[in-house]
């Protein structure tokens, strides 16, 4: 191993400064000077820690290795590794070639910024690492001629980087801004300010603050709703689930697409807040086939919510993050490949897939309903509105690749009238939905309300107070009826609005 | 701000070099420099202080 004596350590710093200047922040400069490009409060947060470690290096150049200049190296790259994720962050995920402002060698600045600080982190550990012996620092040892240099040329850089941040941010007390515009040296093009940036509150994940959702903790009762005088859809008579299923009930489904006369049709899929999946028999109190699914496989699922049919004997399962698994019955699956998937099994069921759905207008926001609409071949999720994202989004999927094909917010008939002016769709919480004949039947926890949605219109067409429902998780069609299931394993069955 | 912040680098800078028995009064301009530079950057992000990502 090559050891470093003290001389050769302030020598090698000295060139290391020197690099960090004239590559990264004087990279920058130049961005600034030939292209205009001026920095963003969080880009010049970042360019100054890389001036800031710089600084250090002349300090470990002038006065030796001293522990508390390590110390403050180790800290410095720290702190611009994190500031430089949180800024990435904002861009690394956006579509190709998107991005904030210019780039270097093909990646952003904020990009530059990570792997830079990174490299510190690495350098300053590789550094104490071939160092021979304790740190010492020896007094009145002179810097050599890199060590001179390197200073000089830090007085340029920081000059040149303080007249840059007197046109683009001013001088106190205007900050750097969020957007920047283009660097002029014309006075009339300045703009300085930046104290907007204190608008908003404090926030420790901003808009990704989404609590789990918690569709009971609504009113249930529908003259609070924010649609007035709804016609009510009484309940006909209840039924209940008699087979015993692992966990609370949260959705079901009906097998519709099976011929006529087929054991198949009327089959019930049902899953449960425990991950449970259970195929019932018509009468619902036969387990025909039974899988607990192992949550934390690769792909995490949250609580089960929805579920589904598909056509080919497929059933399509959906947790609370939008998370998917796609099952089919096998009287041949091999339990050695499945165990991985199910914590549980009975040895009939396969996993075909899991993946993710990926939402736009829905993105954020958690979902607590999953339907089929067999004449689109879709599957349909209904996003749930959190204290940060009021919405309701009906979200579309192509089944062919389980990608979005279309979104959009439902409007209202101008038939529904609001029963004030800031009440509106985003207040039902949907718990359950079904799909057939080109609508969208949706049930409401907050406020027993069913929806009935026109998925060419795109509008909420009729709607009904569903009196006498608790805790309503799931819905599904049966022929000429609606079955709302409840999380205490009681469906209420529902005359089928066909208008 | 950035440009103060700049101006105290170029303090502490100066007195590295051209007065070195001021060791201290350099460290804490850069300590000072460094707070400065991370509070601007927490007020750019305050209402989201970790990245906007899954966690």
């Amino acid at each position: 191993m090559i050891a470093l004596t003290e001389e050769r350590l302030r020598g090698l710093v000295a060139w290391l400064a020197i690099a960090l200047l004239v590559v990264p922040v004087g990279g920058a400069l130049w961005l600034g000077a030939a292209h205009g490009e001026s920095p963003c409060i969080l880009c010049w947060a970042q360019r100054t820690s890389m001036v800031l470690i710089a600084l250090v290096a002349l300090f470990v150049v002038r006065y030796g290795p001293r522990p508390r200049y390590v110390g403050m190296l180790v800290l410095l790259g720290a702190w611009g590794t994190f500031m430089a994720l949180r800024h990435s962050a904002l861009h690394l995920a956006r579509d190709v070639g998107q991005g904030f402002s210019g780039d270097m060698l093909g990646a952003h600045t904020y990009v530059w910024a990570w792997v830079i600080h990174w490299v510190v982190l690495l350098a300053t550990g590789a550094l104490l690492l071939l160092a021979r012996g304790p740190l010492t620092a020896t007094p009145g040892l002179q810097p050599g001629r890199a060590g001179r240099f390197a200073m000089a040329l830090l007085v340029v850089i920081v000059a040149a980087n303080a007249l840059q941040a007197f046109a683009s941010t001013g001088p106190p007390p205007f900050i750097g801004q969020a957007d920047p515009v283009r660097l002029s040296l014309d006075p009339r093009r300045w703009v300085w300010g930046g104290w907007e940036e204190l608008e908003g509150r404090p926030s420790l994940r901003g808009a990704w603050t989404i609590p789990q959702p918690d569709p009971f903790a609504a009113d249930p009762d529908p003259a609070h709703g924010p649609l007035s005088d709804l016609p009510q859809l009484p309940v006909q008579r209840w039924e209940r689930i008699a087979a015993t299923l692992d966990g609370t009930l949260t959705d079901l489904a009906i097998a519709g697409v099976a011929a006529a006369g087929s054991e198949d049709r009327g089959r019930v899929l049902a899953v449960t807040d425990r991950f449970g999946v259970y195929v019932l028999d018509a009468t619902l109190s036969r387990v025909l086939h039974r899988v607990k699914l192992d949550p934390g496989y690769s792909i995490d699922l949250s609580p089960l919510a929805g579920a589904a049919f598909l056509p080919g004997d497929t059933m399509v399962v959906l947790s609370t993050n939008k998370s998917y698994v796609l099952l089919t019955p096998d009287s041949g699956a091999d339990p050695a490949r499945d165990w991985r998937h199910f914590l549980e099994a009975d040895g009939n069921v396969t996993e075909v897939r899991r993946s993710r759905f990926a939402t736009v207008r829905a993105r954020q926001q958690y979902v607590l309903a999953l339907a089929y609409d067999p004449a689109a071949d879709e599957l349909i999720t209904i996003s749930v509105p959190s204290p940060r994202h009021q919405r309701l989004v009906v979200s579309r999927f192509d089944r062919a690749d389980f990608l979005l094909s279309s979104e959009f917010l439902p409007r209202l008939d101008p038939a529904l009238v609001p029963s004030g002016p800031e009440r509106g769709l985003a207040e039902y919480v949907v718990t359950g939905a079904a799909a057939g004949d080109g609508r969208l039947y949706a049930i409401s926890a907050a406020y027993s309300t069913l929806l009935v949605i026109d998925l060419q219109a795109r509008r909420v067409t009729t709607a009904y107070a569903v009196p006498g429902l608790s805790q309503p998780v799931g819905l599904a069609v049966r022929d000429r009826e609606l079955l709302v299931a409840q999380a205490d394993g009681r469906i209420a069955v529902l005359a089928r609005p066909l208008q | 701000m950035e440009f103060l912040n700049f101006l105290i680098i170029l303090w502490a800078a100066w007195l590295v070099w051209w007065r070195p028995e001021r060791e201290r009064l350099a460290f804490a301009l850069l300590i000072v420099s460094f707070v400065l530079m991370a509070l601007l950057f927490l007020i750019g992000t305050h209402t989201s202080f970790v990245p906007g990502v899954n966690l």
